[in-house]
């Protein structure tokens, strides 16, 4: 029966390349394993749609909505101002601000794809005017709105707390400490890299100018910087669940965008509307369909058969880590984030079980992998987002931003696989059961 | 030539359930001289109970042991009423071989073309909370927020009791419970509560709000596809499992009680008359509004044998 | 049709982000039980993803990784591999489709209904079945779209 899961997996890739909607690639590797595999499809949607109807998953389209709108109403553009207070006038300070800047609107938005989205409009021209390439600050800026699936809350762990029955809250916690690293190592990156750049530097404000901009930015920024306090405070303070913390994120952002910083319009709020409900449509089509894959492998056994195949070659945890962290770069190559942890987590869990690591941590290392997966070519829907948002051909940014996923973003993903407390030291501090 | 049978239950690998179904499966295999074969899927692997009884009905999953599931027929929250049973003696007289609950449950689910061939009685359901509750036996509200199963018994069983229902999906509960969006859990009992909640159980109230049972199911085709010896094998063997079960079940709550006040929760005392208060006032309350959903005329007759057991 | 996805779309989303803040302000302020609320969601949350997707069909923004395009420099070339992609899916949403029927039948015949407000679950189990036959409808115009522009050697 093997056998017949790696036709499905390859009819899966195969599809893909050819440019089939990812749903329907799903489709075909559920007929390889209906036709050829003898595997009964009776019930399976019936199983299906019945785990769509979880309200866990309802709040990919709320914080996705809620990213949206920020990114359309003009709260992104307070938080930049602000962060820039402190880190514009040094040398290379811009790309440090891309780089926070991602990071704390990560705070607020669950999807990767909001960082670039909101200020990538903004902070591209600037960093540009500013003498950085543009085919550079798209690079940066995309790579570090990654951050906003490692900061939680965060679609995939969401994803990943549901499918492997985690905590999803242990889960945020555990990809909070590799994304700060992330957005350490980027601003350090950044900062030598700037040294090349033959930068216009803001000129350094004496104390008072400061303090002044501090009290004046930051009032403006109050609204937006009250946001992750809602949306975490609310969360890890006993008010509400993920779902319901992002459907008041959602209630906040209206009269916010609306009202306080006058970006969202009916046009542009309608219009945010249906981009959510249409993005989220095909990723719960997707979901559908590769559960649905998903639990016929689990019907026919295959994750045992997978670890004993696996073990028979090596039983070396550390050698097995880093097999695993090739594959999943492998996988994030060519498939979304989320649609690779609904295949993969139930896939390779017993394996972790089996080698003692915890499902908390492995929730870190299919983070990183995952979100790694947005930027890395062919299918790297965050860097080509990027890539129209800069007005840049693909083509250009993808060698800046290989050097950045490959010093930036390649170390962290080693040390959150081979370092446990890296992931496993913010769970445990707030209590979580980290135990393998 | 050899059938393998796939089971689904709820617990996970190693629970006395699944040792207990390991068990089962060896003396089937056994009876049947190697014809049948059967596959454990432990910990809920085939989805959640409710969509696996629907895929049992029409044969894409062959057994299961789980909680009836009510979507498809309201009438099967009968096996979940509340305070149906005051006393393990009660449960085996309407659950057990013979008993009217069992009867009419055996009936619902062959409007399913699910064939039941046992009753698994698992324990008296009770109340986890993660606060003090200085009064656990006060019937007056007392603003605790519990996480009760989206089943319409449960929850007003809750408010009867005092409680603040509020419907948590079972994969938040933990999680809401531990962070305080809800104090406590209503609809499972000390077996329950020490698997999956031990962290966040600082009392356990044996409330007997109600009996936990799971059957035993199989689908019909996959059943009348058996050779009639082999269907009488597993008939016999699946007898003997339960008779077992009814032997074991009350020592093993006290177990399992006992395992939650070792690891400090408070288990909490309540004497005959307060468990006789909170069964009136629930009785009174609740099985009314149950009784508009399911059918007076239906359910009457079955509540009548429930009462003439008690005595 | 453009206006009436954004205001069906957006409504559903809002309708939905509001039912989950009553769920808290009902809990965490009020204090008081609230049933059937949750049950209720699961109607519009459901259509939700199902019509997101068929917005995604009706245009073209399913997720698709493309990665044979890259290598395809001719015109010509990229609308043969439209047109190979697009077969595929129909070929797929079509059996797919058959599925969604069998299903739709069982939940007709079986008729389930929500846990304490009884409301039938028909009405959002048959979204599933209308979704895919919608998204077969476009997989289908975009074929014949693809297949015209070959036709007069237009990009498409
Ligand atoms: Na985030
Ligand atoms: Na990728």
């Amino acid at each position: 029966m093997i056998e017949v899961a790696m036709i499905a997996i390859a009819i899966l890739v195969i599809t893909l390349s050819l440019g089939v909607p990812l749903p329907y690639c799903f489709g075909a590797a559920l007929m390889v394993m209906t036709l050829i595999g003898g595997v009964t499809m009776k019930g399976m949607m019936l199983w299906g749609f019945g785990q769509l109807a979880n309200p866990v998953l309802l709040a990919i389209p709320l914080f996705v909505l809620a990213g949206t709108i920020m990114s359309q109403s003009g709260i992104a553009a307070s938080l930049l101002r602000f962060i820039n207070v402190f880190i514009g006038h040094i040398r290379g300070g811009l790309g440090v601000v891309a780089a926070v800047s991602c990071a704390v609107i990560g705070a607020i938005s669950g999807s990767g794809l909001t960082g670039i989205a909101a200020i990538g409009p903004l902070l591209i021209p600037e960093m540009e005017k500013r003498g950085y390439p543009r085919e550079y600050a798209t690079a940066l800026i995309a790579n570090s709105s990654i951050l906003g699936l490692l900061i939680p809350p965060s679609v995939t762990m969401i994803v990943y707390g549901w499918v492997t029955d985690t905590s999803i809250l242990a889960c945020f916690l555990a990809t909070l400490g590799p994304g700060l690293m992330i957005m350490v190592s980027f601003s350090v990156i950044n900062l030598i890299m700037s040294r090349k750049f033959n930068l216009v530097l803001d000129e350094k404000p004496s104390f008072s100018e400061l303090s002044s901009e501090v009290a004046k930015r930051g009032f403006n920024a109050f609204p937006a910087l009250l946001m992750p306090i809602i949306i975490l405070g609310g969360i890890y303070g006993g008010i509400m669940t993920p779902t319901e913390a992002a459907a008041v994120s959602v209630i906040y952002a209206i009269p916010v965008g609306f009202l306080i910083y006058k970006g969202l319009k009916w046009d542009n709020f309608f219009h945010a509307g249906k981009e959510a409900a249409t993005a989220v449509g095909a990723i719960m089509l997707m979901i559908l369909f590769s559960m649905i894959l998903s639990q016929m492998f689990v019907y026919e056994s295959i994750p045992q058969q997978l670890v004993n195949g696996i073990f028979s070659i090596t039983e070396n945890k550390i050698l097995l880590l880093i097999l695993i962290n090739i594959l999943l770069f492998l996988v994030g190559m060519v498939v979304n984030d989320i649609t690779a942890i609904i295949l993969i987590a139930p896939l390779l869990l017993p394996l972790m079980n089996a080698i003692g690591v915890s499902p908390v941590q492995f929730a870190a290392i299919m983070g990183v992998n995952t979100a790694m997966g947005g930027v890395t070519p062919p299918y790297a829907s965050i860097l080509y987002l990027g890539a129209r948002i800069g007005n840049v051909k693909v083509t250009k940014v993808i060698p800046p931003a290989m050097k950045l996923i490959l010093f930036g973003y390649v170390p962290v993903v080693f040390l959150t696989s081979l370092w446990p407390d890296l992931s496993l030291f913010l769970p445990r501090l707030f209590g979580y059961d980290v135990s393998p | 030539s050899a059938d393998t049978l796939k089971l689904s239950h709820v617990r996970p690998q190693g629970a006395t359930i699944d040792k207990e179904l390991h068990t089962f499966a060896d003396n089937v295999s056994e009876a049947t001289s190697g014809d049948v074969q059967i596959k454990l899927f432990p910990a809920s692997a085939l989805g959640d109970y409710t969509t696996v009884q629907e895929r049992v009905s029409f044969g894409a999953i062959d057994m299961a042991v789980q909680p009836p599931a009510t979507a498809a027929d309201r009438r099967m929250q009968i096996s979940v009423f509340p305070y149906l049973a005051g006393s393990w003696e009660q449960a085996h007289a309407i659950y057990g071989p013979g008993g009217i609950i069992r009867d009419t449950m055996a009936k619902l689910y062959d409007d399913q073309d699910i064939v039941m061939l046992a009753a698994y009685p698992v324990y008296f359901g009770g109340i986890s909370l993660n606060v003090n509750n200085p009064h656990p036996a006060s019937l007056e509200p007392n603003g605790i927020k519990v996480r009760v199963p989206a089943i319409k018994s449960f929850q007003l069983t809750g408010e009867a009791l005092g409680y603040i229902p509020s419907p948590i999906p079972f994969s938040e509960a933990f999680t809401a419970v531990q962070t305080g969006v809800v104090n406590g859990i209503i609809g499972s009992g000390a077996e329950g509560y020490y698997a999956s909640f031990r962290d966040v159980t600082k009392t356990y109230i044996p409330a007997n709000t109600h009996f936990e049972v799971w059957y035993m199911l199989i689908s019909r085709d996959v059943f009348s596809g058996l050779s009639q010896e082999d269907q009488n094998a597993m008939k016999e063997q699946a007898a003997a499992f339960e008779a077992t079960r009814w032997e074991t079940a009350a020592e093993d709550q006290k177990a399992n009680e006992a395992l939650l006040a070792k690891q400090g929760t408070q288990v909490v005392e309540l004497s005959d008359e307060e468990l006789a208060a909170m069964s009136k006032k629930v009785r009174a309350e609740v099985w009314p509004a149950i009784l508009d959903d399911i059918g007076h005329d239906w359910a009457e007759p079955i509540l009548d044998e429930v009462r003439q057991a008690e005595k | 049709m453009d206006r009436f996805a954004k205001y069906l779309l957006t409504a559903l989303i809002c309708l939905v982000a509001l039912g989950q803040f009553v769920q808290v302000l009902t809990r965490y302020v009020f204090q008081v039980p609230l049933m059937g609320l949750e049950e209720t969601m699961l109607y519009p949350t459901l259509w939700l993803y199902i019509l997101g997707a068929v917005n995604a069909s009706r245009e073209n923004s399913h997720i698709r990784a493309n990665v044979l395009e890259i290598f395809i420099k001719t015109r010509r070339g990229h609308t043969l591999l439209a047109i190979t992609g697009e077969v595929i899916s129909l070929i797929v949403a079509l059996w797919l489709l058959f599925w969604a029927w069998d299903y739709t039948r069982y939940a007709w015949r079986v008729w389930r209904e929500s846990p304490t407000l009884y409301i039938p679950t028909f009405y959002s189990d048959v979204a599933l079945l209308a979704g895919l036959v919608l998204m077969v409808l476009y997989t289908l115009w975009h074929l014949l779209r693809h297949v015209q522009s070959l036709r007069e050697g237009e990009p498409s």
